[in-house]
């Protein structure tokens, strides 16, 4: 319920929402992505579809349906966009492509709608079947400020259709975009399970599980067991801060089941601690909201030490919890930590031990940054502010003049 | 006849402009053409989004100067007040004359991370039931929400060129030139909206 959110933000910016979504009452938006679970983007539309309902808007989510060979090109296609590997497309991969998205298109009905949100690269050719008069938004959550030129020479055959784009960051926006591009950032929910207030015994509960003294400062970051969110590099900082300060380490995640890379990096983080009793290396199903949000809300730091990063929501949801985040200056992170205010922004391993060094150090100081971490986050990183941004997206397409539907894109206008 | 204060509030979305400033002198040159409410983004808008944090900093130009080790620059534009300005074009040409008066090549060679100009697309809306008396206008201001503030505040006075905010027209209107010259008085640059909000009940309920 929309004024669940009253308590995060106010009575009055709920009311705004009403005002704001009167000129949009009936109107008929479809949201589409490729995943009705796992992953932000699902999570996130999962949230939002309900709440644009309360406000009148008939909305709508639908996903696109692939099978294995479909999926793997745009997996392909996802990687090539913000990782430039050596490789390239076939001709064959795009006719399977579009083969796929035609057969989608005779079961996801686009016709009847007036705005249709089109989330990640895997839908955007459904674009195809744009009728006069609707919008068409490209909603984008990945950096593809340096794709490979094959990725982008793809995309572009889509894109110039729709009416408008949205990136998270201007940094993740390839320069030769030419549509109006939008920057609305991620959001987390308050109300999510792993964001809700939870007891202190029920924090005490979970933390003593897994067999953590809750007398000692706790050092955590959650991250799934990758080398970008260089959890070796997190355990060389704490092993510099232990020197001086008797605390424990976590380090939080989950490898899915057709993820060998992060099951090995997972054996090798727990080979490479095995005989440190304050390191504890924690595999948690997909799903442990609750764990997760104990252990954020019974840490003393939270770090997030990427080498690379996309917007890195973990951060928001560790700074509404009133912690102080130390994360890499990379992507997102650098967006939603105000250095030296909510947390710090580090470029080294030492330049991390000595944050963490600091903040142990100055526990008002710390409570200090912890409150306005909080506060940054009810400001600019709640769902509502997200579905208030989406809500003038809206507003804002509907008054382009009408553009070409990609068929007479296609012949050239 | 006095006409009612109607509450309105703002909202926008930034949008990307496609330009980045690699070097100083990128930066400079850029500044002199951009769409003004790239400026009104990074000197006005600014302030909203950190307004409840001790920031190095309050507006963009100045944070992305400190961050590149321009540190005296960047502390010479921060003291440009925007609340000071009611014309973006004048806005415009103040921090370019600062910013030439300043500049040498060799500072060209301290940018690391480029400048991303954003614009901004607004929404303003209109709160239902206008307030005609003190009493209507002081139950409405308590329900207005930050945004309202910021717009009566800050961005009306842009859109109808003066440095006189709305709240404080109204209130001359009405005869309260005290509680108006007051709350024009107060430091938007600097402080917390909420607390502006807190300040202006207090004005408007003890000033006589």
């Amino acid at each position: 319920m929309i004024k669940d959110y009253i308590s995060f933000v106010g009575e009055e910016s709920i009311n705004e929402l009403f005002i704001l979504a009167e000129k949009l009452k009936n109107l008929k938006v479809l949201h589409v992505n490729s995943t009705h679970k796992g992953g932000g983007v699902a999570e996130i539309l999962s949230r939002l579809i309900p709440l644009m309902k309360e406000l009148g808007i008939k909305a709508e989510w639908k996903v696109i349906k692939g099978n294995e060979k479909f999926f793997n090109f745009t997996k392909k296609l996802h990687n090539l966009l913000h990782l430039c590997i050596p490789t390239s497309i076939e001709s064959e991969e795009i006719v399977y492509y579009l083969k796929t998205i035609y057969e989608n298109l005779n079961k996801i009905d686009t016709e009847n709608y007036d705005v249709i949100f089109i989330h990640d690269p895997q839908p955007i050719g459904l674009v195809v079947k744009k009728h006069p008069g609707q919008k068409w938004i490209w909603r984008c959550h990945i950096d593809t400020s340096a794709p490979h030129p094959k990725a982008w020479e793809f995309l572009e055959n889509f894109i110039n259709a729709y009416d408008a784009c949205v990136f998270h960051m201007p940094e993740f926006v390839y320069e030769g975009i030419k549509i109006p591009t939008y920057i609305i950032p991620p959001s987390i929910d308050p109300l999510h399970p792993k964001n809700i207030e939870l007891s202190k015994e029920e924090i005490k509960n979970i933390l003593t599980k897994f067999r953590l003294d809750l007398d000692k400062p706790i050092i955590t970051q959650v991250s799934r067991f990758d080398r970008l969110k260089d959890p070796f590099g997190v355990i060389s900082a704490y092993k510099l801060v232990k020197k001086k300060y008797d605390c424990q380490l976590v380090l939080v995640g989950s490898f899915a089941s057709d993820d060998p890379e992060g099951e090995n990096i997972y054996k090798e983080l727990l080979n490479l601690t095995a005989d440190e009793k304050d390191i504890f290396i924690l595999n948690l199903p997909p799903d442990s909201h609750k764990e997760i949000n104990a252990f954020q809300r019974g840490s003393t730091v939270i770090v997030q030490k990427s080498i690379k990063e996309g917007f890195g929501l973990v951060v928001s949801e560790a700074m509404w919890k009133e912690k102080p985040v130390i994360g890499s200056n990379v992507g997102g992170i650098k967006r939603q930590i105000v250095h030296g205010v909510t947390g710090y922004l580090v470029n080294s391993i030492e330049g991390l031990a000595m944050r963490i060094k600091q903040l142990l150090a100055n526990k008002e100081f710390m409570h200090t940054m912890g409150l306005y971490a909080k506060e940054r986050v009810r400001h600019r990183f709640l769902i509502i502010r997200h579905l208030r941004d989406y809500l003038i997206l809206i507003h804002k397409t509907l008054t382009y003049p009408a553009k070409m539907t990609f068929s007479q894109f296609a012949k050239g206008g | 006849m006095i006409n009612p204060f109607i509450f309105k509030a703002e909202f926008w979305i930034p949008k990307f402009t496609g330009i980045k400033a690699f070097s100083l002198k990128d930066f400079i040159e850029t500044l002199k053409n951009i769409d003004k409410f790239s400026i009104f983004y990074h000197m006005y808008i600014n302030i909203f989004n950190y307004h409840n944090l001790p920031t190095f900093f309050n507006n963009s130009f100045s944070y992305w100067l400190y961050k590149n080790n321009l540190l005296p620059l960047a502390e010479k534009l921060s003291i440009v007040d925007p609340m000071e300005y009611f014309d973006l074009e004048e806005l415009r040409c103040s921090l370019i004359k600062i910013l030439e008066e300043s500049y040498n090549k060799d500072l060209d060679k301290k940018i690391i991370e480029p400048f991303f100009f954003i614009t901004v697309e607004r929404e303003i809306i209109e709160y239902k039931n206008p307030a005609h008396t003190l009493g209507e206008f002081i139950r409405k201001f308590k329900k207005s929400s930050i945004n309202s503030v910021f717009y009566h505040l800050v961005t009306s006075r842009i859109e109808n060129k003066t440095l006189i905010n709305d709240y404080s027209s109204w209130l001359v209107s009405i005869g309260e030139n005290k509680k108006a010259e007051l709350i024009n008085k107060l430091d938007v640059y600097n402080m917390n909206l909420y607390e502006i909000k807190k300040e202006i009940i207090k004005i408007l309920e003890t000033q006589k």
